[in-house]
């Protein structure tokens, strides 16, 4: 029986699958699509038809061989291939202009350009505080253009589908299979087949939000069919002296002083964002800054108390920052903008010329005395960094949604005095590398994981700025400033884990056993996603909000059990604390990971825009963006026929239809004459 | 069924009931209004009936059934067809209108 069994098993590891659509396809498997975006007047990205675009590949080598797939081409559609570097904003929109003959382009990332930027000039125009009825001269970016790189391509409509490939196996395939069928040989022209791509990229939201948003709630078949949904996720807040989480609305006699900064960021092909410059360099800098606040703050509590938040969803028109002012101006969290004393916010600040840093603030709410005396003679406690010029508006900063509820004081620290130092803003190339984030290359990664970077040493210094600076505007003691300093180890592990590879030791030590998937070889996903009806927030928030816990809340000595139910313990409440049960380093001599208890007030808050919830789909007030969905999003390659021998293989199949019914037909009818001698022995037999 | 087996009142009471929409006695005679594929059967089936065959005595009210059967279905193409040419066209201009007359909406298209 065993030799038996044996023969069975090496006669089933022969067979293999051979299906035809084996023989005929090859499907790419590492796609970023460009997908679809709608907002409350308009629909952005990319749309493919529902059964796929098919087109011939042809490799794009300059911007003048676009003549070949838009005119002098003789197999149109095309698919074009190019590479990152012309990935511009002329070629995007010529090839936009000729969709009859480009049935879809696909990006090759391999070198990064000098510069490029597919956001727009003037970021989140429409829902900042700079209004007309603010202030004219500076509504649109007419004093200062935030950023001027920027082409707009983000924000344009294509109907043709665009995807990304990074440069590994599958690319080197299609190229080969390019250079083998699609070249032109000297003299003769393309022989067929050609080798030709499909993309399928169906979306299925269309117009705008509301339209879309209407569709999904009609309820006439029995599988109401969900077609888009709206962006958002979960800012992360922590307060320094946590309040009662269950008692909303004001609170007498407390003074908070916020310091905020942004989490997210976008790229063309939103899946694909990195965002070093954009985001992480900002909370990062916070998340030291409220490492190295921990021991002051409990050692001599400041008057005032301190909210560190962290906001997502700031590109999408402010999805957080307007959240959380709309629950705070209706009741809904746990203080109101009553309390609020100040603002502090860290927009991008890894990009310096020497060691320079600026703060900005707003002109319009200056004119008030209380507000410019906190702002520009106090200017916060951050001498040495210079405040911009008086007339120049706030750059796009969470801190905007603030003002347009209340002209509180605030000041948004940047490493940039006019517009922005970020050659490469919201677009995949500000990653590690554009931060000049390099590692000796004989360390492994857990050394790389420890180096401390210039970079890191930059940003320790503006994060020990900012943590000196808030002690002292929350009206701390002078005589404990200088205790307070940020560590540049806690930094370069921090830029290590966000920027090049989230699953190292440190995060693993850091985050829940249960959430120890979301620890990827590459650097985390910055792009917001979608509000999921779960509470379930994507792998950024996680991340930023068990580094918060662990960098400023303690360690207990409870046991898992006692961990999820705290309420017991007579010294513990979940009021006021959330209590995380962390993985825990490996000790050196064990396997086992020491697992402990963390007691922080660091809470999770919805960060979806308040539109959805009022219903107010067209709002020009707060966010509208969605998401279309879809069904499935794939790409292969294969070989294709010349349109001739398509045509002939029909009509050889239709002649043959037609003869076989003539044939029956005239069987049918002569079927006495030709069937007449099988009969008649039947007839004689009986 | 074959019509040729049928006696000859019995295939004016078949006419009459298509032309009416009457299948049952107690079905509503507002029914009759409704009725274009019913009507459709009627002509199509009867036809050789009212104006091919030889006469009989209950051909002429066949005949007059048949007529006005055709008379009401082309009445109904009419309507139908100007009506499904015009939704067609504009439903995706009438926007809220729109989605709300339809079934089933299409994907990814306005």
């Amino acid at each position: 029986e065993a030799a038996y069994g044996q023969e069975m098993n090496i006669q089933f590891s022969d067979v293999s699958c051979n299906s035809v659509a084996q023989k005929i396809y090859v499907e790419l498997n590492n796609t970023v699509p460009c997908v679809r975006l709608l907002n409350a007047t308009h629909q952005i990205g990319c749309q493919s038809s529902i059964s796929g675009d098919t087109g011939v590949i042809h490799v794009l080598e300059s911007e003048a061989d676009l003549e070949w797939p838009l005119s002098k081409g003789p197999n149109p559609p095309y698919m074009v291939l190019l590479e990152s570097s012309l990935f511009t904003k002329s070629i995007m929109m010529k090839m936009k202009n000729a969709s009859s003959r480009v049935a879809g382009v696909v990006v090759v990332q391999k070198t990064s350009p000098p510069e490029f930027s597919p956001h727009t000039t003037c970021p989140n125009e429409n829902t900042g505080v700079y209004t007309e009825t603010y202030d004219h001269n500076l509504a649109h970016c007419n004093t200062t253009v935030w950023n001027p790189r920027g082409n707009g391509l983000s924000y344009e409509e294509f109907d043709s589908p665009v995807f990304s490939l990074k440069e590994d196996n599958e690319t080197e395939v299609i190229k080969q299979c390019y250079f083998d069928h699609n070249r032109v040989v000297n003299g003769s022209g393309l022989q067929y087949p050609l080798c030709a791509m499909q993309l399928f990229s169906h979306m299925h939201a269309v117009t705008d939000t509301a339209t879309c948003m209407r569709r999904s709630s009609m309820d006439f078949s029995t599988s109401p069919v969900m077609v888009c949904d709206p962006l958002g996720g979960y800012n992360v807040c922590a307060f320094i002296r946590p309040y009662n989480s269950t008692a909303f609305g004001h609170k007498e006699n407390e003074s908070v002083v916020i310091a905020a900064a942004r989490l997210d960021s976008r790229a063309f092909f939103l899946e694909d964002s990195t965002g070093a410059e954009g985001s992480v360099s900002g909370f990062v800098t916070l998340l030291a800054a409220a490492q190295a606040l921990r021991e002051a703050t409990q050692e001599a509590p400041p008057t005032r108390n301190i909210l560190f938040a962290f906001f997502h969803g700031e590109v999408f028109d402010y999805i957080g920052s307007s959240r959380m002012v709309y629950d705070m101006k209706n009741n809904m969290f746990v203080i109101d903008l009553d309390n609020v004393h100040s603002i502090l916010e860290i927009g991008q600040v890894a990009v310096r010329s020497g060691t320079n840093l600026f703060l900005h603030s707003d002109p319009v709410s200056r004119r008030n005395n209380t507000v410019h005396d906190e702002v520009g003679v106090k200017c916060f406690y951050l001498w040495h960094a210079s405040l911009t010029d008086f007339s120049q508006p706030l750059p796009p900063s969470s801190f905007q949604r603030l003002l347009r509820a209340r002209a509180i004081p605030g000041i948004v620290l940047a490493d940039h005095q006019t517009d922005i130092n970020n050659r490469y803003y919201e677009s995949f190339y500000d990653n590690a590398a554009h931060l000049n984030l390099t590692y000796p290359s004989n360390l492994s990664p857990e050394e790389q994981l420890e180096f401390v970077t210039d970079t890191a040493k930059s940003l320790t210094e503006v994060a020990t700025a900012v943590a000196r600076a808030l002690f002292k505007q929350a009206g701390g003691n002078n005589s404990q400033v200088n205790k307070i300093n940020a560590d540049p180890k806690t930094v370069t592990q921090m830029l290590y884990g966000f920027l090049v590879r989230s699953n190292n030791s440190w995060f693993q030590a850091v985050m829940a056993p249960e959430l120890k998937d979301i620890l990827q070889p590459n650097p985390p996903q910055y792009y917001v996603g979608v509000a999921k009806s779960s509470h379930q927030a994507n792998a950024l928030t996680y991340l930023v909000q068990y580094l918060l816990a662990n960098l400023t809340g303690t360690a207990t000595n409870l046991t898992q059990s006692q961990c999820k139910k705290p309420d017991e313990l007579p010294n513990e409440s979940t009021y006021l604390y959330s209590y995380l049960w962390v993985q825990g380093v490996v000790p050196p001599n064990s396997t086992q990971r020491e697992s402990f208890c963390v007691r922080t007030a660091v809470r999770l808050v919805k960060a979806v825009s308040p539109a959805f919830d009022l219903g107010d789909y067209i709002s020009k007030e707060y966010s509208t963006w969605t998401k279309s969905q879809w069904k499935f999003i794939k790409a292969r390659i294969f070989l294709v026929a010349s349109r001739d021998l398509e045509m002939l293989t029909l009509g050889v199949g239709v002649a043959v239809l037609f003869t076989s019914l003539l044939v029956t037909y005239f069987v049918r009818t002569k079927a006495d004459v030709l069937f007449s001698s099988v009969r008649e022995p039947n007839n004689a037999a009986y | 069924m074959n019509l040729e087996r049928l006696p000859n009142e019995e295939k004016l009471t078949l006419c009459r009931k298509y032309y009416l929409g009457k299948l049952q006695m107690y079905v509503c005679v507002w029914g009759f209004a409704f009725l274009p594929f019913l009507w459709l059967v009627n002509v199509v089936w009867f036809f050789k009936e009212a104006f091919v065959k030889p006469t009989y005595t209950e051909q002429l009210q066949i005949k007059t059934y048949v007529k006005r059967s055709g008379l009401g279905l082309l009445l109904w193409v009419a309507v139908l067809t100007t009506w499904i040419t015009i939704f067609q066209h504009f439903r995706a201009e009438w926007g809220e209108v729109g989605d709300y007359l339809s079934f089933t909406i299409p994907l990814g298209i306005p």
